[in-house]
């Protein structure tokens, strides 16, 4: 379908037209910033170890893994402790990331002295399938599991049923919801206004930046504490996702799995954390006199429709989304200076991105910069696209780009220029956020560097 | 000029109708879908009905029979409600610029099942019987459908929803709880208003009839365990009502920007007029009992559409049945509608399906529609002797033909995320 895009750009650029204008008048700029990934704890030193080009990928020690074919995973330990750890009986690891990431973010952001009511602040968090416990399920199944079959009619209920309140009870499964971290970020920074979880996969946390963005200009809130958070580093997800070929089995070289564009990349690396933005209408930031990080400009958002199991090979989504996202922050590709990339460092993914990032951008030399910090944190699913985000605005504020690691074999299929290995000093003006979801969702946002 | 959002297609999967019209049918005479649960004996369970979706056929809406494998059950009802509103709305003949064309789809937590992973725990049980991650590092995940986990991303309803009708526009899946599908249709309509896309199939979907969820909603109290026929046992706003009853399936709307639906010459059943959401920051377990919050949602739902109470003909309760939520609700609409609360019937068609979770709200709103398309509002069954301290009109037992221009649709979510919609008669 990709042969037609001449006419369909035609189509689309009266949509844009049309758009442009739409909300004109509001503006959004980030204020407070918050990550938790395997680098560490906080937005600044997840930066400065991006800068250096470190990695916080290392063997898995959260199970024993010794006899899984992926031994490996970008883990944040130890993990943070909360306030709330005092109130609720076993809190999900992955409100525990959400929780410190949102908090750092509105402590960064002064928003604590400001006294915006709480029916204008937001939250919007991309989150996913949480940790399955089998461990768990496995005390309710085993006990009734007694015959041969494993068919519904040869599982014993009453056996099962005696086990299982000891195994089922509340709390833990609270956590277990999707939406459970948007609940307890909304309780601690305050926040009655408009409150949604999306589970986009890994475009969740990018995605839940754009909805804000669209959110603010609206005008269905002031503030929005904007941004993902995951953790699946469990026994049955490491499998689920290796059983689908999906995750890098380079156990012997933990740091250098990752390696988004390389010849030799041969899958991701699970990671965990989250990042959190506080979003904030420019107006409303500049009447309390908040510290200005970067504008958000644009948003662009479009499906696969292709296949559950692999992304569009020649990248069509994900170059309808970055087109998307240019045509809502009126700009052209020439204006973008820095690609962030989805990067995962499984062949399809980085095949299919470099080729929609060249028909956008043009062959290396036209097209800007590209790098992956996936190279260094691994994957982190929902909460990629919030801690890339992040990374987008501290390259803007310092004119420096985060390295793609471990690029050691340029792949001629994959020409551009990735940033290989170094980080590089270079000011830059616009900078495109991609994420792209397992199951189709293409996310891309693009930030502006304030210049006060 | 802000644009237009209209409602060109419904499509609904209920427990009491497999259908739009059959699901219609069913529920303004009264039929109850809660029934003994069939898809696994219930021996030894404190609850044993539920309103199970029966007669079912998956296949009957899937177009390539392979992908079905890949689909559990929760993503097979959203799919077919999918299937049945594009093809009321004539887009299967005439589909949308694809960039153009998106989906939002409110979901939930895909249950594990027990079938699907009972071998592979089997295999890596010990000789005592203990579960060890080694055997099932090595052997037992092999037991596994290489594809198990594509089954319980929440978001592959709407990604095969996508690749079903070539949807390439926006897509995005909500799950927040009980209000996930209220939040999917208004987020959807933002997208077209804004002018990301012309239309979008939006909904929810969800199935909790497992042996593990129902363990697991037992154990929180929320449901209701008491000993009566099954029909009567989801009874919203009675005296006598002690928890909710767990429905399933799926429900979807094809929402449209108004002048892309006239120039290709739909049929319009109304306009989604009004949306609102809010978050009620005391009640992660239980609603603030004022109601307050969950008003907040509802006010500005009205407020949005530009509209004032008194043009309010219907509210469609979130109603769950639960002694908190039925008084809290009522409430909630008196500090919203003010003196009009008393005026306005309302209903919840919980009282027949009951609690469909992440596709409660898209099933409530396709009834609004229908409400307002036929000037009838469905009945609130089972319910022969109100609590006092709920002493609204709630439609008791019959519906009611009367003129129904405009519906305010509520959910409130375990969680705390409430939403609201205002869906009116269309007037071009």
């Amino acid at each position: 379908m990709s042969g037609q895009s001449g006419e369909k750009r035609a189509g689309e650029k009266g949509a844009g037209e049309r758009r442009a204008d739409s909300y004109a008048g509001r503006r959004v700029v980030v204020t407070g910033m918050g990550a938790v990934t395997p680098l560490g704890v906080g937005h600044e030193l997840n930066w400065k170890r991006m800068v250096k080009g470190e990695s916080g990928v290392a063997p898995i020690t959260r199970f024993d893994a010794s006899t899984f074919d992926v031994r490996i995973a970008g883990a944040v330990e130890p993990l943070p402790r909360v306030p709330e750890d005092d109130d609720f009986e076993e809190l999900g690891i992955h409100s525990r990331f959400a929780l410190t990431a949102a908090r750092e973010a509105w402590a960064d952001s002064g928003l604590a002295d400001a006294n915006t009511p709480p029916e204008r602040i937001g939250v919007f968090v991309g989150s996913g399938k949480g940790i399955l416990h089998i461990q768990r399920l496995v005390e309710g199944m085993k006990a009734a599991l007694i015959k041969r079959g494993v068919a519904t009619r040869d599982f014993d209920y009453p056996a099962f049923l005696k086990r299982a309140a000891e195994t089922l009870s509340g709390p833990r499964r609270r956590e277990e919801r999707y939406h459970q971290a948007g609940t307890h970020v909304a309780r601690a920074v305050g926040a009655a206004g408009p409150n949604w979880v999306c589970i986009t996969a890994c475009a969740a946390g990018n995605h839940a930046l754009g909805e804000a963005w669209w959110s603010i200009r609206r005008g269905d809130a002031d503030v929005i504490v904007a941004g993902g958070t995951h953790s699946q580093l469990d026994s049955m997800s490491v499998s689920g996702y290796s059983t689908l070929g999906a995750l890098s089995e380079r156990n012997d070289e933990p740091e250098r799995a990752s390696r988004p564009f390389d010849r030799k990349r041969n899958g991701f690396v699970l990671g965990e954390g989250s990042g959190m933005l506080v979003l904030e209408e420019l107006e409303h930031a500049q009447a309390r006199g908040a510290r200005i990080y970067a504008e958000l400009v644009g948003y662009g958002n479009t499906a696969d429709a292709h296949r559950v199991t692999d992304p569009h090979p020649e990248g069509v989504g994900a170059e309808g989304a970055m087109r998307h996202a240019l045509r809502s922050a009126v700009l052209e590709p020439p204006d973008i200076d820095y690609i962030n990339a989805h990067g995962t460092s499984t062949h399809q993914n980085d095949f299919g991105e470099a080729q929609a990032i060249e028909r956008i951008f043009g062959p290396r030399g036209e097209a800007p910069p590209v790098s992956s910090v996936k190279s260094m944190i691994g994957h982190l699913i929902a909460a990629a696209g919030a801690v890339e985000a992040i990374a987008c605005v501290h390259a803007l504020q310092d004119g420096v780009l985060p390295p793609t690691i471990n690029y050691e074999n340029p792949d001629p299929e994959c020409a551009l220029d990735f940033v290989p290995n170094e980080s590089r000093q270079v000011p830059i003006e616009y900078a495109m956020n991609n994420s792209f979801g397992f199951g189709g969702q293409n996310i891309v946002t693009i930030f502006k560097r304030w210049d006060g | 000029m802000r644009r237009r959002v209209v409602v060109t297609g419904l499509g609904a999967v209920s427990p009491n109708g497999i259908g739009t019209e059959e699901f219609w049918k069913a529920t303004l005479a009264g039929e109850s879908g809660i029934a003994p649960i069939e898809a696994f004996p219930t021996d030894g369970f404190e609850v044993r009905c539920a309103g199970e979706v029966t007669g079912f056929r998956a296949q009957d809406y899937v177009k390539n029979r392979k992908s079905l494998k890949i689909m559990g059950r929760n993503i097979r009802f959203g799919v077919a409600a999918a299937r049945i509103a594009v093809e009321a709305a004539g887009l299967a003949e005439a589909p949308p610029a694809e960039q153009r064309f998106g989906v939002v789809m409110g979901s939930g937590i895909v249950p594990t099942d027990v079938e699907e992973v009972g071998a592979a725990v089997l295999e890596s049980l010990d000789d005592e019987r203990n579960f060890d991650l080694k055997r099932f590092g090595k052997s037992g995940q092999k037991l596994l459908h290489p594809l198990w986990l594509l089954k319980h991303l929440p978001n592959m309803v709407a990604a095969h929803i996508s690749i079903q009708h070539g949807a390439r526009g926006p897509n995005n899946t909500i799950v927040t709880a009980c209000s996930a599908s209220t939040q999917a249709i208004g987020e959807a309509a933002r997208v077209i208003e804004r002018g990301d896309a012309d239309v979008m199939i939006a909904g929810g979907s969800d199935s909790r009839i497992d042996p593990l969820s129902l363990v697991a909603y037992t154990l929180l109290g929320a449901v209701t365990t008491a000993d009566r026929p099954a029909a009567e046992l989801s009874r919203p706003f009675a005296r006598d009502r002690d928890g909710f009853v767990l429905g399933e399936g799926g429900a979807c709307m094809i929402l449209e920007d108004e002048a892309h639906a006239k120039a290709r010459g739909a049929t319009i059943y109304a306009e989604l007029a009004g949306y609102g959401s809010s978050f009620d920051a005391e009640g992660v377990t239980r609603p603030s009992m004022d109601g307050a919050h969950a008003a907040r949602s509802m006010t500005l739902a009205l407020k949005d559409a530009g509209m004032s109470p008194s043009q309010i003909d219907y509210v469609s309760a979130h109603g769950t049945s639960t002694v908190l939520n039925d008084l809290m609700e009522t409430n909630a609409i008196k500090l919203a509608l003010g003196d009009d609360a008393r005026r306005v019937p309302l209903s919840s068609i919980k009282s027949m399906i009951g609690h469909l979770i992440g596709a409660a709200g898209a099933m409530e709103a396709v009834a609004s529609v229908l409400a307002i398309r036929d000037n009838a509002v469905p009945p609130t069954i089972n319910l022969h002797e109100a609590d006092p301290e709920c002493d609204l009109d709630y439609v008791p037992n019959e519906a009611r033909e009367m003129k129904v221009g405009a519906v305010l649709t509520s959910n409130f979510g375990f969680g705390g995320q409430n939403a609201a919609l205002v869906i009116r008669e269309y007037e071009g």
